[in-house]
């Protein structure tokens, strides 16, 4: 996996200028044109923290703010919580199952947070952590890629395979190849969409799951390539799954070879050279209402699908900001401050800031102006 | 057989062994009489009257405390445990500890207005005020979770995780926070020393905020908060499992004591209630006068309250160090120091109430089927409300009072209850070396559907609960003399009848798919690829129904010949294995049973292994 990583990205330095090029929904034109304003949040300025600033490690995997307003950390080297303008680590000594943290959810219900490793997954409540590994309990595999909840299920992608837990009864379920039409075992990621659970699957695509009928649906890249696009806006630009995320009835897919988005009916697809996508090399999207926040090998773009706006690096190491609205030219400013890495990995985003977990290192992005609703019209 | 199970002698081995076709003629199966074993309490704001739950009977009780009478009763369905009444008094709300759910009762009526699901088992509860409105907080003693809910409408707002098995609650007086006490220690490493669990809750929210560890405590069943101080009361029993059993005489193995807990800090000091050389076993319900001068707390296994002055016991804490204060629940000699009476009642007091002028003491007599009636300022008795003849013609009743006695133990350190609350298993793991040098560390087993699986023992060496409880109990437990013939005969007669423990089944008693894949694993022949499983490696050989079990001796790959024990209620024993060593039952097969020595499990995957402890939870 990783030698893949870094094949293509070294293929995909220069995005070229189809970012100038890139085609614009006519629905969203009139709404963005001659305005400065944009269907998401800008973002001002960065605050940054890395090891100097009482970090344990240079990177950070996931972030998210709880709903009681801490800021947690998975890091190489376990959780952050922040309090007190502090950093307090947990780690194995605390009772995590392992150090490297990659996931983080809050149950809404109690307020618990469910931290996937590489070596199980924690439920930390109220200071204590509880493990699951794969010989204690129902967990399918030790390797936890992504938790999610919806109801009274936590949903666990692991590497071999979808995990079910029902909070109130304890009981696991599990889904793989050998009960789905899952093609891989290696679920990356796992998103909860109301009535449904999607389900990215590194090798497989997406998979649908209807829970009210128990029926896995499989959405597949329909040219099976992962090299190039053939078939643009049909299906998820790549079988490959890095990561999927879900809010307010749209899909976003990420991949390394591109992102795409799925309404319910129809699939989008974006690629670098093409789109103003920084970058084919997705890690991480965050859905925040109708917009992604995308975290690539080379900074963050955060779009609705027709505008978008990317924070990177530029070849002086200048922090800078790119704006492309729909039909016209693209705007680029200097920012005084800058991710504290470009490769970002983890992103949390609400209507104030948001948060972005790099491999060196954690930034805070301050708004520039007050929020506005997230949602935007549906582009079609 | 006797190739198969290593079991050189077979005399006592005979068809019943495998071929015992029903579970109906075992005492536990049969009906039993019924008792008023009073269980929660509650006092209305006014004084006048008390409720009482009487779970054996499915009532609730209410009773005139001038007159101590009984007024009227109340089915409630479901076992009726726990009790709380609203700040106006007009609403009880009664824990159903069989029935998972929370009643709302009418007190002008005592009729039955509403209902809530809750978690398993639940057992007990308390009401607040909260800026979001009246909190009811429950402790579900079998899902090891809490249940908060609101009051109108009764429905459920969150189930926050608790420690395992919440048994008691508490509120802040300010409504801000319920304090959850757990009896069992939490799962983990046998050696790595037993811990238990205050849950702080807040009810608003309905989430956990904080958990204070008990270290090598466990067994608090009652919890209450202490006006004037910041404080919070948790009862507890020490216990020193991973010492040798002779420690009994020769120091000792379990006190009781209790927990003061600064509610602001969440610092936990433990202090002993015992005595040099007397003790006053399973300390259960605490109450404190409204100033929060005393503190009054029920010794079930001792009969008696014992009384704690708490402006003394504050004084003690003020000039001790913090060295001190850690290891004074060891220094059973410093309970004078604020101990300032005992006071007797009928068997086994368990819940304690007190009115709110704080001059009436409730005490709950459990065996005696009576409330022991106080007067809180002078202790001198007031009188009793009689609720049943105590069952004296019940050889099960009689049986449970020799069970719940700590008197038949050296210096009463201890009763039979002590390590088997409610019959089960306090979850731990004793060392049984009689020698007192080295390790033989026994998982301690269930009671509860124990009829019927005789020999005893973990090496299957006893061949009757008569043989256990009475010579072996003495010499290797009581260190005194054995229970006399007839109060064995009762004790175990009470022990048969218990049946196994409840576990959680669909309504319909049907088996959901996934436990019925897990059930054909259970009972397979043939690996999935049609290869023969030898008949002495499959489940179902050595753990043959009706029982589970076909009660001879096994190695199964863990470090010697052991007993098989049944698997009813398999689900809520854990830790497993003799040593405690599995402490789920996932471990059983991924860590323990690496070459196949306890059933043929190395062909199944994960799926076909999580079926497999599905259906085995059903049992």
């Amino acid at each position: 996996m990783h030698a893949m990583k870094t094949k293509l990205s070294s293929l995909t330095l220069t995005a070229g200028l189809a970012f100038c090029l890139f085609p614009v929904a006519p629905g969203v034109r009139a709404a963005a044109a001659g305005t400065d304003e944009l269907p998401f949040p800008l973002i001002d300025r960065f605050e940054n923290f890395q090891m100097k600033d009482g970090m344990p490690t240079h990177k950070a995997h996931c972030v998210l703010r709880a709903s009681d307003g801490k800021l947690w950390v998975g890091t190489y080297d376990g959780v952050l919580v922040r309090e007190d303008e502090k950093f307090r680590r947990i780690g194995v000594e605390d009772g995590l199952s392992h150090k490297m943290v990659l996931c983080m959810v809050e149950d809404p219900h109690t307020g618990d947070l469910w931290i996937g490793t590489m070596r199980g997954l924690n439920r930390y409540s109220a200071g204590r952590t509880t493990s699951y590994l794969q010989t204690t309990s129902g967990l399918p595999n030790n390797v936890i890629y992504g938790v999610d909840i919806l109801g009274d299920t936590l949903w666990v992608a692991t590497a071999a395979g979808l995990g079910a837990l029902n909070l109130k009864t304890g009981e696991w379920s599990i889904f793989d190849q050998s009960n789905t039409v899952m093609h891989e075992p290696w679920v990356y990621a796992v998103a909860a969409a109301k009535d449904r659970i999607f389900v990215g699957v590194w090798g497989g695509g997406i998979l649908e799951y209807e829970l009210a009928n128990k029926i896995f649906k499989e959405h597949r890249d329909p040219d099976r390539d992962f090299h190039f696009e053939l078939m643009h806006d049909a299906g998820p630009i790549s079988d490959i799954t890095s990561w999927i995320a879900w809010e307010d009835g749209i899909l976003w897919q990420a991949t390394y070879f591109g992102m795409a988005r799925y309404d319910g009916s129809r699939w989008r697809t974006w690629e670098e050279k093409k789109s103003p996508l920084i970058s084919n090399f997705v890690n991480f999207i965050c859905a925040r209402g109708r917009v992604a926040w995308v975290g690539t090998d080379r900074g963050v773009s955060v779009t609705d699908a027709d505008t978008w706006v990317n924070y990177r690096t530029n070849e002086k190491g200048e922090g800078i900001v790119e704006i492309a609205r729909p039909g016209r030219p693209v705007e680029t400013r200097t920012m005084s401050t800058k991710l504290v890495n470009d490769f970002v990995l983890g992103i949390w985003v609400d209507d104030h800031e948001s948060w972005f977990a790099t491999s060196d290192g954690l930034s805070h992005a301050y708004f520039a102006a007050p929020p506005k609703p997230a949602k935007v019209p549906d582009a079609k | 057989m006797r190739q198969m199970s290593v079991q050189k002698d077979l005399a006592k081995v005979t068809c019943f062994n495998c071929h015992l076709v029903s579970t109906a003629r075992l005492p536990w199966a049969k009906s039993r009489p019924h008792h008023d074993a009073p269980a929660g309490l509650a006092v209305s704001p006014d004084g006048k009257k008390i409720y009482i739950a009487l779970d054996d009977r499915d009532e609730v009780a209410e009773a005139d405390i001038a007159s101590r009478k009984v007024l009227r009763r109340a089915k409630v369905p479901g076992r009726p445990f726990g009790l709380a009444l609203d700040a106006a008094g007009k609403s009880l709300f009664v824990t159903c500890r069989d029935g998972d759910r929370l009643a709302a009762l009418d007190t002008q009526t005592l009729s039955e207005t509403a209902s809530a699901p809750v978690g398993m088992g639940p057992v007990a509860v308390a009401f607040c005020r909260t800026a979001s409105g009246d909190r009811l907080v429950v402790a579900n003693s079998m899902s090891d979770d809490i249940s908060v809910l609101s009051v109108s409408p009764l429905q459920e707002l969150g189930r926050p995780l608790a420690g395992r098995q919440p048994y008691a609650v508490a509120m802040t007086l300010d409504g801000t926070r319920a304090f959850v006490a757990n009896r069992l220690v939490r799962l983990g490493p046998v050696l790595a020393g037993p811990a238990s669990e205050i849950t702080e809750i807040d009810p608003m929210t309905a989430r956990a905020v904080r958990r204070e560890s008990l270290d090598s405590a466990h067994l608090s069943e009652g919890v209450c908060a202490v006006p004037s101080r910041p404080w919070m009361l948790t009862s507890l029993v020490k216990v020193r499992n991973l010492v040798p059993i002779t420690q009994v005489a020769n120091g000792w193995v379990m006190s009781s004591g209790v927990a003061v807990t600064d509610i602001k800090t969440g610092a936990v000091i433990q202090m002993p209630l015992d005595e040099a050389n007397n003790y006053f076993a399973d300390p259960s319900g605490v109450v404190t006068d409204p100033a929060g001068r005393r503190a009054f707390i029920a010794s079930g296994g001792g009969d008696v309250v014992t009384v704690v002055d708490l402006e003394k016991l504050a004084a003690w804490l003020e000039k001790a160090d913090l060295a001190t204060k850690r290891e004074a629940v060891y220094d059973l000699s410093l309970s004078p120091e604020y101990v300032t009476a005992r006071i007797p009642t009928g068997r086994n007091p368990k819940q304690l109430a007190i009115s709110p002028d704080g001059g009436t003491l409730f005490v709950a007599e459990r065996l005696a089927d009576s409330i022991l009636v106080l007067d809180a300022r002078s202790l001198c008795v007031r009188g009793r409300i009689v609720l049943g003849d105590g069952g004296w013609n019940d050889p099960i009743r009689r049986g449970e009072r020799v069970f719940t006695k700590a008197g038949y133990t050296f210096q009463n350190q201890f009763s039979c209850r002590s390590c088997h609350p409610d019959g089960h298993v306090d979850g731990l793991s004793y060392d049984f070396d009689t020698s007192g040098i080295g390790d033989n560390l026994l998982d301690n087993r269930s009671l509860m559907g124990v009829a019927g699986t005789e020999p005893f023992k973990w090496n299957g060496k006893n061949p009757s609960l008569e043989v256990q409880c009475g010579p072996r109990f003495a010499r290797v437990l009581m260190r005194t003399d054995p229970i006399p013939p007839k109060d064995l005969r009762d004790l175990t007669t009470f022990i048969k009848s218990l049946p196994p423990a409840r576990v959680a089944r669909s309504a319909d008693g049907k088996l959901t798919p996934a436990q019925e894949r897990g059930k054909a694993v259970f009972f397979a022949t043939m690996t999935p690829d049609r290869k023969e499983i030898p008949y002495e490696r499959r489940c179902s050989t050595c753990h043959r129904p009706p029982l589970y079990s076909v009660r001879l001796s096994f190695d199964v790959g863990t470090g010697g010949v052991f007993d098989t024990p049944h698997l009813l209620g398999i689900a809520t024993t854990a830790p497993y294995l003799h040593d405690g060593r599995a402490q789920t039952l996932e471990e059983l097969w991924t860590t323990y049973n690496t070459n196949d020595m306890h059933g043929v499990s190395s062909y199944m995957n994960k799926i076909q292994l999580n079926d497999l402890i599905d259906f085995l939870k059903t049992l």
